[in-house]
């Protein structure tokens, strides 16, 4: 492997070289604090892994388990993982400790990189009435298997059609615009949820 | 600013706010390219046609489905986009929820939302639907087509801007029923020792400071490097045996953990 320097020029390293910087590799997940688990934005959590029971360990799984659970907290610690070290965060998941490999804060990117206009001016304290109104008439509680995927099945079925020679149509679609009034838009909207509070 | 991946718009009841999608993530892993071991030439990757032995340039390809019987359909961007027309271009808000309802388990790949167009209506739109969920600590969930893809997608407010994470669908979830997590009677922790476990995981807490958090792993990959280019020999440390022992006295270990910590 190499690692490329200014113009072309390599550094080159063996995959053990590489896999000296791997870190401590005793196979123990170290965790060094904890915190609130509804402190941690969820960008911050990349893969998710489920740790389950080692031979013998069971009672200290459990207590572990059941102690996050009662704390309402999240353990923070470093994991090494195919030849590199992770940030994890464990945590009490539905009757079974989840592991997250975690993001560090330099990888994300921060608002200020971002090209954000700013309107004219801010959205009106009515505005701001009529919108949070529209957001509860649309409130529910989430429940993920609700949500399926069924863009597969059609793109199998679009497969099909064209196996049968069927001539695919291309449907005309206009993107919709933002409205110029605001305020009537958000009327329309409520009037339409039909659960406008009078 | 990071490029956008995706345009559009996203609507919420009859309001529309254009906007483009950006990644919210950056790279910055170290990467490595692959070398011809004995001279050191970069490997590189080239399309050829199979019938023509020449290398096909990249608006040259196209994509097809392979049948079972050997056959195959070619299948266009426009024919894709044709199956979902409303959902290439626009993330329609089905449901709003609490924030604190959804498990991190679903959020998969994060991304910034950012009024596109140069109107001053959906400039205002977009921050009203910041601060409207801001305000009310919710979220947005809604579907969306990106890459011949179908995404269920859920929006929420970060730091005045809209932030959109793709979501996995429930069933790319695995069950965890089939993992053992000592959920048998008999490894039930008494209440002394659950006191006491509490009692550790309350001293060792402190705030969520992502930024104390350093990437160790590539400060040291980094090391390796430039040790590497001044000509200086890696030796892969020792792996030591720090594995350890099994407590069989669990509320011995507690207690002498939580000693060392109040001292």
């Amino acid at each position: 492997m190499g690692y490329e320097l200014r113009g072309g020029e390599y550094v080159l390293l063996q995959k053990d070289e590489i896999g000296a910087a791997a870190g401590d590799r005793s196979h123990t997940i170290g965790l060094e604090q904890f915190v609130e688990a509804e402190q941690v934005d969820p960008v911050f959590y990349n893969r998710t892994y489920y740790l389950g029971a080692g031979e013998g360990g069971e009672d200290a799984y459990r207590l572990l388990l059941d102690a996050l659970r009662r704390a309402r907290r999240t353990g923070l610690g470093r994991w090494v993982f195919h030849n590199r070290e992770y940030l994890a965060a464990v945590r009490a998941g539905d009757d079974v400790l989840v592991l997250h490999t975690m993001r560090f804060a330099g990888e994300l990117v921060g608002v200020e990189k971002l090209d954000i206009r700013a309107p004219s001016r801010k959205p009106t304290g009515r505005e701001l009435e009529m919108a949070e109104q529209l957001v509860d008439s649309l409130h529910k509680k989430f429940r993920p298997g609700a949500f399926k995927d069924t863009y597969r099945d059609r793109v199998a079925d679009l497969i099909k059609r064209k196996a049968n020679g069927e001539e695919i149509e291309l449907p005309e679609y206009d993107e919709p615009e933002a409205p110029d009034d605001l305020m009537s838009a958000l009327e329309a909207s409520l009037a339409k949820s039909g659960k406008r509070r009078s | 600013m990071p490029r956008s991946l995706w345009s559009g718009s996203l609507s919420f009841g009859l309001v529309n706010v254009p906007v483009v999608m950006v990644t919210a993530v950056r790279d910055i892993d170290l990467h490595f390219r692959q070398l011809h071991e004995k001279d050191g030439a970069p490997i590189e990757v080239q399309r050829f046609c199979s019938e023509e032995d020449v290398e096909v340039p990249w608006d040259e390809i196209t994509r097809a489905y392979e049948l079972q019987d050997g056959g195959q359909v070619i299948v266009t961007d426009a024919e894709l986009e044709a199956i979902e027309p409303r959902r290439t271009r626009t993330i329609e808000i089905e449901s709003f929820v609490s924030l604190d309802e959804v498990d991190p388990i679903y959020y998969d790949h994060p991304y910034y939302l950012l009024p596109a167009g140069s109107d001053d209506g959906s400039a205002r739109a977009y921050r009203l639907l910041v601060e409207v969920m801001a305000r009310t600590n919710r979220a947005a969930l809604g579907r969306f087509v990106m890459r011949a893809k179908e995404y269920l997608a859920i929006v929420r407010a970060h730091d005045r801007a809209l932030m959109l994470s793709t979501m996995l669908f429930a069933d790319e979830i695995r069950p965890s029923n089939d993992i053992d997590a000592a959920t048998q009677k008999s490894h039930k922790p008494s209440a002394q020792q659950l006191k006491a476990a509490v009692a550790v995981i309350e001293e060792l807490s402190g705030d969520w400071e992502p930024n104390e958090w350093k990437d160790r792993y590539r400060r040291r990959l980094q090391d390796v490097v430039s040790r590497k280019r001044k000509g200086k020999t890696i030796k892969a440390p020792e792996p030591r045996d720090t594995t350890p022992e099994e407590s069989p006295d669990l509320m011995a270990a507690l207690e002498r953990t939580l000693a060392e910590l109040r001292n």
